[in-house]
């Protein structure tokens, strides 16, 4: 009798939980960073926000600083997810752990770009802020490393370079004058506690559906 | 006698349908000015105009503006949610539950934007004294589809909210000169921060959802603002977020302006006999296209009415402009073919020299 109740019990469930997964009608993306969403990224071993601004580095390569910043307000800290060069990633998708996206700065529309110059005050890799109206070179995109299928919103993740392959890090080093307080960012050949990077402020965009059909009568 | 009584039912009757139209509720697909079958983003459309041109604050002189607004703002909140749309279509508004219900300016400001809506006058003229935040604008990629038949975007905003927090702070710190006197004669002059003391702040973070509205036939680098959306300032308002849209290249079609291009390659025998085609459009339906005379290549084709919705009329449509390009055999001809075309097509050889890159 009991066996019986509960298989009973089971095959309800079972049957529940089937209609409510076919009732979901079109996907919601809320935990996950999509294709096209502004965002503010965090490191957590260091609790400053990635940020660039129009200050170019006095040695090295000499383009764009990118540093982390300590204040949670500043319009500068914004970037934008977006696809490879001439491979735009479909809005409001969201980012699969290992693909490659380009890290754009929403101000100066410049890329997140690393490459072999030496970073002014760890000697680690540079990282700075290259290219004009979003376009750079083949160093601007970085694979999303993170567990399970999709980059999770509230999840740390790591950032790993398409072509050096370093890993996007602060290790705490602060800059003077004029940039006083911020912190130096660079690449970093080791995957380490450094290097955990989480979204936090920003603009999440779901995924629409295409108007293709008029047929919705 | 009789049409005292016929008045009596006649009052009775009239008595009975106001009595009816009054307890069935409003009608909401009426004050949004949808059909029963409307998608939801035609009720979100619908939604979007009429907020705009009813709210009480363009309507100054109009008593019932307030009601009006507000029933708007009731029949979206039900026809834009599944569960309650079915309640009310089965129940009418009597038959809806009591559950929450989202305040008017929760869904006017999803639409809009935080701190009402300044009509007509720019904000930065009113606000000239009270710092602001930074502004952040968004590049939306938008496809060709969405500016034929118009969408919209939903975005989850995550923006930090200055709340208050016991104690004070230091704000407008600065830089200042001090001298002290070491002696006769011999003075110091040092750098000393100096701040004023304010009521303590602390940023927390919260998350609310806002539409975007992609309005037919939008063109490049058009913005969509959000009043309120952008970063917040400590000792002041908030910045606003701005959608800037970017219409992303179509594979078929090409637009310019309010018209449409787009190329086709037939074959040879097509173009020296006629042809019959289906081009699919930007929402599915197809334009038809006969062909019964010869077709030159480059030849080109106007359908009128076939091209994107204008902006600010979307009764006018620009047309699709095809250009017919022509596929010859790939296969060499031999003796006998060659004749064939000699005889069949009656053309002689014609073989004109001229400058043809300067137009003559």
């Amino acid at each position: 009798m009991e066996v019986t109740h509960a298989v009973h019990a089971f095959v309800k469930t079972l049957l529940l939980l089937l209609l409510w997964s076919q009732c979901e009608g079109r996907e919601s993306e809320l935990s996950h960073v999509t294709c096209g969403s502004l965002l503010k990224l965090l490191n957590t071993r260091h609790n400053v926000r990635l940020h660039s601004h129009d200050v170019k580095y006095g040695s090295g390569s000499g383009q764009q600083s990118v540093t982390g910043v300590e204040n949670a307000d500043d319009a500068n800290s914004y970037w934008q997810i977006r696809g490879k060069p001439n491979r735009p990633c479909q809005r409001g998708a969201a980012i699969k752990c290992g693909q490659a996206i380009r890290i754009t700065h929403m101000k100066t529309s410049r890329n997140l770009h690393t490459h072999s110059f030496i970073s002014p005050l760890s000697n680690n890799q540079e990282v700075s802020a290259f290219g004009e109206n979003g376009e750079g070179d083949d160093l601007d995109t970085w694979t999303v490393q993170c567990d399970g299928d999709h980059w999770e919103r509230d999840e740390a993740v790591r950032f790993k370079h398409v072509g050096t392959d370093v890993f996007l890090s602060v290790t705490g080093e602060q800059y003077g004058h004029p940039i006083r307080g911020q912190r130096e960012v660079h690449g970093m050949s080791s995957p380490n506690q450094h290097n955990w990077w989480r979204s936090m402020e920003g603009v999440f965009i779901q995924p629409s559906q295409v108007p293709l059909r008029h047929d919705e009568l | 006698m009789a049409t005292k009584a016929m008045n009596l039912c006649n009052v009775c009757c009239l008595l009975f349908y106001v009595i009816t139209a009054v307890l069935a509720g409003r009608d909401f697909y009426q004050i949004l000015g949808v059909t029963k079958s409307a998608s939801i983003r035609d009720i979100k459309k619908a939604y979007r105009k009429l907020a705009l041109q009813l709210h009480p604050d363009r309507n100054q002189d109009d008593p019932k503006a307030p009601d009006k607004f507000a029933d708007l703002g009731a029949a979206y909140e039900v026809l834009s949610d599944e569960e309650k749309r079915k309640q009310y279509d089965a129940y009418g508004e009597d038959g809806l539950k009591e559950g929450h219900h989202s305040s008017h300016n929760d869904i006017f400001s999803s639409f809009f934007g935080d701190f009402g809506f300044m009509f007509g006058g720019n904000r930065q003229q009113q606000d000239r004294n009270i710092p602001r935040g930074n502004d952040i604008i968004l590049d939306l990629e938008v496809m060709l589809e969405e500016v034929y038949s118009g969408n919209f975007v939903e975005v989850v905003r995550n923006k930090p909210i200055a709340k208050e927090a016991p104690g004070k702070r230091k704000c407008n710190c600065r830089q200042e000169m001090r001298t002290t006197q070491l002696g006769p004669g011999r003075f110091q002059m040092t750098q000393e921060m100096v701040c004023d003391e304010c009521p303590n702040v602390k940023l927390v973070n919260e998350e609310r959802t806002l539409e975007v509205e992609i309005e037919q036939g939008v063109r490049d680098e058009m913005e969509y603002p959000f009043i309120g959306e952008g970063e917040p300032h400590i000792d002041g308002e908030p910045g606003d977020l701005r959608f800037r849209i970017k219409v992303l290249k179509h594979p078929v079609f090409e637009r310019r302006g309010d018209d449409l291009y787009t190329n086709v390659t037939i074959s040879l025998v097509e173009a020296l006999i006629g042809f019959e085609m289906d081009i699919e459009h930007l929402d599915g339906h197809k334009v038809h296209i006969v062909r019964d005379k010869i077709t030159k290549p480059g030849a080109r084709m106007w359908k009128k009415g076939e091209g994107l919705p204008n902006f600010d009329n979307i009764n006018i449509r620009g047309s699709l402009i095809i250009t017919f390009d022509v596929d010859f055999p790939q296969t060499q001809l031999n003796e006998q073919q060659k004749d064939g075309i000699r005889s069949l097509l009656k053309q002689g050889s014609v073989q004109k020299v001229y400058n043809g890159l300067q137009g003559y």
